[in-house]
C-alpha cells in the first residue's frame, strides 16, 4: 500500500470535484489491502469509482483497462439507474464488514441482502462481458471480456484460429500466469 | 597363309576394335549425358521454363498457357521434345538461338514474353545441358497448345520484334566481374539471367523494354505488383541479412517481414524452392548488393510499420447496417480478417498466420499487392489434396464486394500499415477486372501513322525540291 | 397474384441437400429454380453476429428468426413456433435462411453401417431400408467428395474409394484420451466434412472452435457453400419466398408452388417437376398445408403417413474433470468418438448409440458456473484455468425407433405469416431408455479411466435433440405404411419428390446430413435416368478453383 494515497475512512473527506480522486479515497483499510494495484485509479464519480472498487475486489490481480470499465459502467447505469446507488452501499458494505471475494456472496446470501444480485452483475460484465440478462443484454467485450485473458496464454475465444493447421496437436504449454 | 588373308583379318579385327571404341565411348558418353541431363534439368528449374510452359493440369512444358499482356494474351508454345508439335527437331544451335535470342527454328521472332533479354547471359555450357534435357528428360507430348497467339496489328508481325531487340536485347552471355567474389558473381548470373528477376521487378519504359538504370527497383504487373528489391534499406531489401532473404525465396515466408503471394509464390514453389542452398546464398547476395532505389513514400524499411490495435470498443454490442457495402472498416475486418490474423492484427502465436503489420504488404505505399491479396488469397502448391495447390489464406472476390475491399483496405492500411497507402474504388475495379488496359498498342499504332505521315511529307517535300 | 415463371425443376429449400440437388441438375442441363422461404446471408454476418451475441452458447443466437419465414427459437424465452404437444418435448433447432441449417453444424459427415438399412430383418425391430448399403454406397462417396470430408476408413461403413482428404489431425486432448482410453475403447476420428488440406478453394481448418455456430472460414462445408455452388451452375434461388401451398390437377400431378414475398404478397409457380427439400418438419407441414378436396389429409398422406415416425438422435451425457492437463477448446469441437456401439445383436433388446467425445472448449460455460456459485477474485481465476484445463465431456448419440404416433402435424395456431404453425407429438421410448442405461456404464468406465472427478451426468430422464429431424417422409416398399419410394418419389405423386432427412426411414446413429445428400443425389440420378440424360461429371473439387 503506497503511503501517497493513504487509505481514509469512506465519507469522512466532502467530495470536492475540482480535486483529483482516487479509488483509494472510497475504500477501507482492509479493502485496500485486498487490492493495493488499483488504489491510484482516478475515478469520475462516487458510483463509477464504486464500481470499480468491487470491480477490482472482484477480479482478483486482473488489470481493469479504463476504457472498458467505462463502457461496462455506462452499460451497468443504462440497464438500471439505481445502480451506482446500489454498487455504493455494497462497496460501503465491504469496507464495514471487511468482506473480499471469498466472503462477499456468501455474506449477502444469507443477509439475503438486495445487492446479492449485485456482484454476479459486475462479474458477469468483466468475466463475460455481457450486462444483463435476456432480452435485455447487451454485449459490451467479448476478446477482452476477462474469462478470456485468464486462459489467454493457451486458449483464444472459439472464432479466433488456434493457428496454422495443426497447431492443437501440440501439447500446450502454460505462461506462468502475471 | 597367303597375304590377302592376312590382310582381310587385319581389316577384320581393326573394324571390330573400332566398333568397341564406338561402343565405349557411346557409354562413356551416355554417363557424361546422365550428368549433364541433370544439370540441365536444375538450370531448367531455375530457369523456371514450367511456369510458362505448361498448364494446371497439363502435361510439363507441353505449352498452353495463355500469358497477359498490355498488348494481349501470348500463348506459351510446346516445347518437348516432340518432332511433330514441339522443339524434337531443334539442333543446339537452335535452341541456343530460341532461348537467347528469341528467335524460332523456322526464323520467326519470339515476343519477349518469353524473357530471352535475361536469357541472353546464359553460359553456352549450360544452354548445352539444358539443352540435353530438353530432348531426354522430357517426354514428349504429341500436341499443340489448345490456342495460338493472335496479337494485334502490328503486334501480330512478329517481324516487329526485331526493332525492338535492337533497341533492347543486349545479346552478351553474362561476363564474372574479377573484382566481386565467386558467389556474387554466381548470384549475379542467376538473377541476371535464369532467374530473370528484373523481368517482373524491374520498370519498363514505353515500349515494354526494362529500364537498366532501375534494376530490380519494383514494377506494377498488372494486377499483382514485383515490389522494389534493390538493397535501398527502406524501399528494399537492405534491412534484411543474406540469410533471411535466402529463407524467404526458400519458403516464401519471412516472420515480421512478409510473405509471398501470386507470381511470386508460384515462382517459389515451382522453381526458387528446389535450388541448392548455396545457390539462394548467392541470390540473397548479389539482390542485397543492387544500387539502391528509394520510394520517397518510405520514411523507414517498409517491413517496421504499424502495431497491434484494434477498434473493438467501436464494435462490441453494434449491430451491422442494414447495406453490408456501408460496413465500417473495423466491422468488415472483425467479420473476415479478424479470425486468423486476430482481433488486435497480430496474427497467431507462432506466426503462421501472419500479423498485418510488420508486413511488406500494408508497408508499402503502393497499395495492389494488399488488394490482390483480398481478391485471390494466397495460394501455395501443398497447401491442397495430394501437394496441390490451396489457398493458406482464402480468396474474398465472390464474398466481398468492391466497396468493402475499399474500406477494408484502408482500415488495415490506416491501423496496421503506412498510412500513405490508400485504396481506391478505381483501382479495385481495375484489380479486379485482371488490369488496366494499355495505352501500348495505341501508341505504337499511333506512331506507325506518325511515321508514315512523316515520311509522306518526306517524299512530298523531295519532290517539290527536284521540281 | 402474380403469374411467375416456369422451369423445369422447383425446389423448394436451399439447404445443403436441395441445394446439391438442385446442383446436379443443373450441370445436367435443366432449368432449376429453388425458393427458399428465408432471406440471403453471408457468412461475415453471421461471425460477427456470434461475437456480439449476449448468449454465445446459444447456437441459434446468429440466426434471428426473421417474421417472414419464423423459424424455432427457443432462447431467451420460447417463441412458441414450433408447439410442443409432448409427452416429450421436440425441441429442434433449425434455419430457414439461404443455405438452410448447416451453417451451423459441426460438419459431422457419416455414412451408416451396413446393418442400418436392415435393422428389422436382423434384429426384429423397426424397420428395413427399401436399398442396401451397396446400392447407396456411390452416393456418399459423390456427396463426399463434393463436400470435402476427411476421415480414416475405421468407422465400421465399408467404401471402395479412399476419402478425399484424410483425418483432421488429432487434438491433444483427443490423443490423450484416445490413448488412455486404449485397449478397452478404441477413439477414432470422426468422418467430417471439414478440410485437413485446402480444398475446393477453402483453406485448411485453423482450429477456430466455432464451427458451432459458424465457421468463420469455410474451412468445413455447409449449405450455404452449396447454395453458392447451385448458383454458379446456374440455379436460380429465390429467396423471401415462403412457400405456403403446393397446388395439383386432376390426375394429383403438382402443378404450381404459391409463395409469399418478403412483403406478404402471393406468387405463383408452375414447374414439371417438384423438389421438396425444405427439412424434416418444413416440408411435411406443406404437404399438411396443401390440402385439397381431393387430399384431403394433404398431399402425399391418403395414408395418413405424412409426418409419421419423427426421429433424432437424443443426447444423454456426461461431464467430469479428468487427472490431467487437457485444455479442451483447441481445435474442431467435435473430433472423436466410439462406435463400437453402433452395432451389434444388442440391438434387438436396446438402443445402439455412438459416444461422441466434445472439444468445445469450456470456458464460457465454467465462467457461467463459477458466477452462478458467487466464486469470485483469485479463487475464481484459479478455478476457471483448472476447469478450462481438466473438464471433458461424452455424450451419447441414441437411436430412437420409427413410432407413428411420434409426428410432425399442423397446430392450430398460426404463425407471423397467418400460415398454421408445425407441432410435434414426440416420446423417447424404452427401447432408446435401454440403450442409455447401456452408455452409462460406458460413461462410468471412461470416467475411471480419465481418473475423473466431479462427476456430472444429464439429468436422469433429460434427453437433449440433436436437430437430426427424420422419418416425417419416410421411405419404402409398402405404399401403406410409407410416404415415398427408394427413389424418394411420392407414391401418390409422380412428378414429387422428397429430397430431405425426412425420407430416412430409421434414424441409424449418425447424423443424418450425409445420408440425406446421398440419397438426393442419388435421386437425382434417377429423375435424369428417368428422361434419359446422363449425369454430368461434376467439376473437380479439387484444391484450386471454387466450383
Amino acid at each position: 500500500m503506497s503511503t501517497d494515497t493513504a487509505p481514509i475512512e469512506t465519507g469522512s473527506r466532502p467530495f470536492n470535484p475540482g480535486r483529483r480522486l482516487l479509488l483509494a479515497s472510497l475504500l477501507s483499510a482492509s479493502a485496500a489491502a485486498l487490492i493495493p494495484w488499483a488504489l491510484a485509479e482516478p475515478v469520475d464519480n462516487a458510483g463509477q469509482g464504486a464500481f470499480l472498487g468491487v470491480s477490482a475486489i472482484l477480479v482478483g490481480r486482473l488489470a481493469l483497462e479504463p476504457g472498458l470499465a467505462r463502457r461496462l459502467y455506462a452499460a451497468l447505469l443504462a440497464q438500471d439507474a439505481r445502480f451506482p446507488a446500489q454498487v455504493g452501499a455494497l462497496l460501503a458494505q465491504i469496507n464495514q464488514q471487511s468482506l473480499n471475494a471469498a466472503t462477499l456472496q456468501q455474506a449477502l446470501d444469507e443477509a439475503q441482502s438486495p445487492l446479492a444480485s449485485v456482484p454476479r452483475q459486475i462479474a458477469s460484465a468483466w468475466f463475460l462481458g455481457i450486462v444483463g440478462s435476456g432480452e435485455a443484454a447487451v454485449c459490451v467485450a467479448y476478446e477482452e471480456a476477462l474469462n478470456a485473458t485468464i486462459v489467454g496464454d493457451i486458449l483464444k475465444p472459439p472464432s479466433y484460429a488456434d493457428g496454422a493447421y495443426g497447431s492443437w496437436a501440440v501439447k500446450p504449454v502454460e505462461k506462468q500466469h502475471g | 597363309m597367303s597375304a590377302r588373308m592376312s590382310w582381310r583379318r587385319v581389316l577384320i579385327f581393326a573394324g571390330l576394335t573400332l566398333l568397341a571404341s564406338q561402343v565405349n565411348a557411346a557409354g562413356a558418353a551416355n554417363v557424361a549425358n546422365a550428368a549433364q541431363i541433370e544439370r540441365g534439368r536444375y538450370l531448367a528449374t531455375a530457369g523456371d521454363c514450367i511456369a510458362c510452359h505448361s498448364v494446371a493440369g497439363g502435361k510439363p512444358m507441353a505449352g498452353g498457357l495463355a500469358v497477359a499482356t498490355p498488348i494481349g494474351a501470348i500463348i506459351a508454345s510446346n516445347i518437348t521434345p516432340s518432332k511433330s508439335h514441339g522443339i524434337g527437331n531443334y539442333s543446339l544451335a537452335q535452341f541456343s538461338q530460341a532461348v537467347r535470342h528469341g528467335v524460332r527454328a523456322d526464323g520467326a521472332h519470339l515476343y519477349p514474353a518469353m524473357p530471352y533479354t535475361a536469357y541472353a547471359r546464359v553460359t553456352d555450357d549450360d544452354m548445352a545441358a539444358m539443352y540435353a534435357w530438353f530432348m531426354h528428360g522430357v517426354a514428349p507430348v504429341d500436341a499443340a497448345p489448345a490456342q495460338t497467339t493472335r496479337l494485334p496489328f502490328p503486334f501480330n508481325i512478329r517481324l516487329s520484334m526485331m526493332a525492338w531487340n535492337w533497341l533492347f536485347l543486349d545479346k552478351q552471355p553474362f561476363v564474372a566481374d574479377p573484382a566481386r567474389s565467386v558467389e556474387w558473381n554466381r548470384g549475379a548470373y542467376l538473377v541476371q539471367g535464369l532467374g530473370h528477376c528484373g523481368t517482373c521487378h524491374t520498370p519498363r519504359n514505353a515500349l515494354m523494354g526494362e529500364q537498366a538504370s532501375k534494376q530490380l527497383g519494383g514494377a506494377n504487373l498488372g494486377t499483382w505488383s514485383a515490389p522494389n528489391i534493390t538493397s535501398d534499406v527502406n524501399s528494399g531489401v537492405g534491412s534484411w541479412s543474406q540469410q533471411e532473404l535466402a529463407a524467404y525465396l526458400r519458403t516464401g515466408r519471412s516472420a515480421q517481414r512478409g510473405q509471398a503471394a501470386g507470381p511470386m509464390a508460384e515462382a517459389i514453389d515451382h522453381s526458387l524452392r528446389h535450388l541448392s542452398e548455396a545457390d539462394l546464398n548467392a541470390i540473397a547476395l548479389y539482390v542485397k548488393s543492387v544500387p539502391a532505389l528509394r520510394d520517397p513514400n518510405d520514411s523507414k524499411p517498409v517491413t517496421q510499420w504499424g502495431q497491434a490495435g484494434d477498434k473493438l470498443a467501436e464494435l462490441r454490442g453494434v449491430p451491422l447496417p442494414k447495406d453490408l457495402n456501408r460496413m465500417s472498416g473495423a466491422q468488415l475486418y472483425d467479420a473476415n480478417c479478424a479470425s486468423c490474423h486476430q482481433a488486435k492484427g497480430q496474427g497467431s502465436f507462432d506466426g503462421s498466420l501472419p500479423p498485418l503489420f510488420h508486413n511488406s504488404t500494408t508497408g508499402r505505399s503502393n497499395t495492389n499487392n494488399l488488394v490482390m491479396a483480398m481478391l485471390d488469397g494466397v495460394q501455395r502448391q501443398g497447401a491442397g489434396v495430394g501437394n496441390a495447390d490451396g489457398y493458406l489464406m482464402p480468396a474474398f472476390r465472390q464474398t466481398l464486394s468492391s466497396e468493402q475491399i475499399v474500406s477494408l483496405g484502408n482500415y488495415v492500411q490506416q491501423l496496421y500499415g503506412n498510412p500513405a497507402g490508400k485504396v481506391t474504388l478505381e483501382q479495385v475495379t481495375i484489380l479486379r477486372q485482371g488490369g488496366a488496359p494499355s495505352d501500348l498498342i495505341g501508341l505504337v499504332r499511333g506512331s506507325l501513322i506518325v511515321a508514315g505521315l512523316a515520311l509522306l511529307l518526306l517524299i512530298l517535300w523531295w519532290r517539290r525540291k527536284e521540281d | 397474384m402474380a403469374e411467375q415463371m416456369t422451369s423445369d425443376y422447383l425446389v423448394i429449400g436451399s439447404g445443403i441437400i436441395g441445394s446439391l440437388a438442385a446442383r446436379k441438375l443443373a450441370l445436367a442441363g435443366a432449368s432449376v429454380l429453388i425458393l427458399e422461404a428465408g432471406p440471403r446471408v453471408t457468412r461475415g454476418e453471421i461471425v460477427s453476429r456470434f461475437r456480439n451475441s449476449t448468449r454465445r452458447s446459444d447456437l441459434m443466437s446468429p440466426y434471428p428468426s426473421v417474421p417472414t419465414a419464423p423459424h424455432p427459437i427457443y432462447q431467451p424465452t420460447d417463441s412458441g413456433y414450433l408447439v410442443q404437444a409432448g409427452p416429450y418435448p421436440y425441441p429442434a433447432e433449425y434455419i430457414r435462411q439461404f443455405g438452410g441449417t448447416t451453417w451451423h453444424w459441426a460438419a459431422q459427415a457419416w455414412r451408416n453401417v451396413p446393418n442400418d438399412f436392415r435393422l428389422h430383418s436382423l434384429y426384429g425391430v423397426g424397420v428395413d431400408w427399401p436399398i442396401s448399403y451397396d446400392e447407396l454406397e456411390p452416393y456418399y462417396q459423390e456427396a463426399e467428395e463434393i463436400m470435402g470430408v476427411s476421415g480414416a476408413d475405421n468407422t465400421g461403413s465399408p467404401r471402395k474409394q479412399p476419402f478425399p482428404m484424410e483425418p483432421v489431425i488429432e487434438a491433444y486432448a483427443m490423443r490423450r484420451v484416445r490413448e488412455r482410453l486404449a485397449p478397452e475403447y478404441k477413439v477414432v476420428s470422426n468422418t467430417t466434412a471439414r478440410n485437413s488440406v485446402s480444398y475446393g478453394g477453402r483453406p485448411a481448418c485453423c482450429g477456430n472452435n466455432n464451427c458451432q455456430p459458424i465457421c468463420p472460414v469455410d474451412a468445413q462445408y455447409h449449405g450455404g457453400i452449396a447454395a453458392l455452388q447451385a448458383e454458379a451452375a446456374g440455379v436460380t434461388i429465390r429467396v423471401n419466398a415462403n412457400v405456403y401451398q403446393l397446388e395439383h390437377d386432376a390426375q394429383g400431378r403438382i402443378v404450381a408452388a404459391l409463395y409469399y414475398d418478403a412483403d406478404k404478397n402471393s406468387h405463383r409457380v408452375t414447374a414439371k417437376t417438384f423438389i421438396l427439400a425444405a427439412n424434416g418438419i418444413e416440408s411435411p407441414r406443406l404437404l399438411l398445408l396443401s390440402a385439397s378436396s381431393k387430399y384431403p389429409k394433404g398431399l402425399a398422406n391418403s395414408n395418413d403417413m405424412v409426418g409419421r415416425h419423427l426421429m433424432d438422435h437424443p443426447s444423454t451425457s456426461l461431464t467430469f474433470d479428468a487427472d490431467e492437463d487437457l485444455w479442451l477448446g483447441r481445435g474442431p469441437q467435435s473430433p472423436s468418438s466410439i462406435g463400437t456401439m453402433r452395432d451389434g445383436a444388442f440391438r434387438g433388446t436396446h438402443a445402439a448409440y455412438r459416444l461422441d467425445f466434445t472439444n468445445i472448449s469450456r470456458v464460457d460455460g465454467a465462467t457461467r458456473d463459477l458466477i452462478s456459485r458467487g466464486v469470485y477474485g483469485e479463487e475464481f481465476e484459479r478455478q476457471l484455468r483448472f476447469s478450462s484445463a481438466r473438464e471433458m465431456s461424452l455424450k451419447t448419440v441414441l437411436e430412437v425407433l420409427p413410432n407413428p404416433d411420434n409426428r410432425i402435424t399442423l397446430s392450430s395456431e398460426k404463425d407471423s405469416m397467418g400460415i398454421p404453425k408445425p407441432q410435434a407429438h414426440y416420446s423417447i421410448g424404452d427401447y432408446t431408455r435401454l440403450g442409455h442405461q447401456r452408455a452409462q456404464k460406458d460413461f462410468a468406465a471412461v470416467a475411471r479411466l480419465m481418473g475423473g472427478t466431479n462427476l456430472r451426468p444429464s439429468k436422469e430422464g433429460a434427453y437433449a435433440n440433436n436437430q437430426h429431424i427424420c422419418g416425417t417422409l419416410s421411405m419404402g416398399r409398402d405404399a401403406a405404411v410409407s410416404v415415398c419410394n427408394e427413389w424418394g418419389r411420392a407414391h401418390e405423386h409422380a412428378n414429387l419428390f422428397f429430397c430431405s432427412t425426412g425420407v430416412l426411414p430409421t434414424c441409424g446413429t449418425c447424423n443424418s446430413t450425409e445420408n440425406g445428400v446421398a440419397l438426393a443425389l442419388r435421386t437425382v440420378d434417377h429423375i435424369l435416368a428417368e428422361q434419359g440424360i446422363k449425369p454430368a461429371p461434376a467439376p473437380v473439387a479439387s484444391a484450386g478453383a471454387r466450383v
